[in-house]
């Protein structure tokens, strides 16, 4: 029971810290996926009193994905009950280009500003609409997510290290007896520890299982998938190698290194 | 001939305080039997503790298997210790342990295979005549029997040395004669270098030995 209640008290800070860490890195997934559907959808318009070439633009502005010609050909159709076709063919050669610029990644605002400003000075264009308003409520939004889930893993790994830290002096007071008496007879700093690091190990390794196990499942629940489905986002799917081995990984780095810190500091 | 423990000038003392023992000189020679007696606090075990680096010197040499125990680095006093084998008189086991895992641990220390610890920990618990009792724990056991169960553990791995502060102290006769035998053949059959602290030196004992006797910080050799 005791040796449980021992358990459960390191389990369960790390349980909570690598469940924060996956929560950091599943909404850093899901805003980059949201950022690049935002970017499909994203596009500055401006106006050029010529052609404009895709590779010319490219060249003289970064960041530029493609350029495609919005067609005046609506705009003359619906004109075409009211004025003669002469006036339409002198409407054509008058109208300026219109052209949808999209972007390789999805920019904050002062990148749209520098966009603007290039397109402006390269003389291509005469005006340019980047629709501001709307896409800096949106990447702030994204920006604040991400900020949130930071400074909650933050605060989750500082409460963890305390707890951790408080585990595993008692886990040195229990053992000191042990360790004391193989070091009368010559035993050497690893087998004194060893079973401290075989605690810390065998406990990240359970906390990795439970942490995964909730990632594997919480996305196939109906409510959850739901509730992202509602918010137009996608949950992405847990990789059991690479996202368990990181999770392990980074699991018994923590604990090894509170171990190791606590050994160090008793041993002084 | 080379000495097993060699101290010149010896002083040792605990922090601050007045030194327990002042400028003392010792010389044991190997395969010798050596009783050092004093009256309580007059510093035996600080002797004996000095020797395996348990308490630190405040002044002098102390050689002790060619080794200076006064700048003796971990690594050197780690190697030192696992040519010791030390009989504590509260025994000192591992109380979570067995009987024969507490008997195995020099021999864990010395990187000995599995099998070898464990019939060398049967071998030796038989003779202490605890082979029945070796899946108990310490704390099930009589003190006579933990202290033979710590003498067993202090002969594992043959070591170049025993010491052992009041190995018979708190002990009835029958486990005192036990000890006592252990130590004998020990040095008789092995060549093993004993180093008893004691209160009282057994008269039944029947062999020849050195002793060293403590008072007022000095310590003197009684022919």
């Amino acid at each position: 029971m005791k040796s449980l209640k021992n358990h459960l008290s390191v389990i369960f800070p790390l349980f909570v810290l690598l469940f924060s860490l996956q929560f950091a890195f599943l909404t850093q997934k899901i805003v980059s996926d949201y950022a690049q559907r935002l970017t499909q959808d994203y596009s500055i318009i401006v106006v050029a009193p010529k052609s404009l070439e895709e590779e010319v633009v490219k060249s003289r502005i970064g960041g530029i994905k493609s350029v495609e010609e919005i067609s005046s050909k609506i705009v003359l159709d619906r004109l075409k009950g009211s004025i003669s076709s002469q006036n339409i063919s002198l409407l054509k050669l008058a109208l300026p280009k219109f052209y949808s610029l999209k972007l390789e990644v999805f920019p904050d605002s002062k990148e749209v500003e520098k966009i603007k400003d290039r397109l402006m000075e390269s003389k291509l264009v005469t005006r340019v609409e980047t629709f501001a308003k709307t896409h800096t409520k949106i990447y702030k939004m994204l920006v604040l997510l991400k900020s949130i889930s930071f400074v909650f893993l933050i605060f989750i790994l500082i409460i963890s290290v305390l707890l951790m830290f408080k585990q595993m002096r008692i886990w040195l007071l229990e053992h000191k007896e042990r360790m004391d008496i193989m070091t009368l007879f010559g035993a050497p700093f690893w087998m004194k520890s060893a079973l401290l690091y075989r605690l810390a190990i065998v406990d990240s390794f359970l906390s990795t299982v439970f942490v995964s196990t909730l990632y594997v499942f919480l996305p196939q629940n109906g409510e959850v998938s739901n509730f992202a489905a509602s918010l137009d986002i996608v949950i992405p799917k847990f990789d059991t190698l690479a996202d368990a081995g990181f999770l392990f990984g980074a699991s018994l780095l923590f604990s090894i290194f509170i171990v190791s810190l606590v050994i160090g500091k008793t041993n002084k | 001939m080379d000495h097993v423990i060699h101290a010149e000038g010896l002083t040792i003392g605990y922090g601050r305080d007045e030194p327990i023992i002042t400028n003392a000189n010792m010389k044991i020679n190997p395969h010798e039997f050596v009783f050092i007696t004093g009256k309580s606090g007059s510093g035996k075990s600080s002797v004996l503790k000095s020797i395996y680096g348990e308490v630190t010197l405040k002044n002098g040499d102390l050689h002790v298997c060619g080794l200076n125990i006064k700048n003796i680095n971990t690594g050197n006093l780690n190697l030192l210790r696992r040519y010791l084998g030390i009989v504590f008189q509260d025994y000192r086991l591992i109380n979570d342990w067995t009987v024969e895992k507490n008997v195995m641990l020099p021999l864990m220390i010395g990187g000995f295979s599995r099998s070898v610890c464990i019939s060398q920990a049967q071998k030796l618990l038989k003779h202490v005549k605890l082979l029945h009792k070796a899946d108990k724990y310490p704390l099930e056991l009589s003190g006579g029997e933990q202290q033979r169960v710590a003498m067993a553990r202090a002969l594992a791995h043959n070591p170049v040395m025993i010491l052992a502060d009041e190995p018979t102290g708190n002990l009835d006769e029958y486990s005192s004669e036990v000890i006592w035998d252990l130590l004998k053949n020990a040095r008789e059959h092995l060549g093993t270098t004993i180093v008893v602290v004691t209160h009282h030196i057994p008269s039944t004992l029947g062999i020849d030995y050195k002793h060293f006797f403590l008072e007022s910080g000095v310590i003197y050799e009684v022919s």
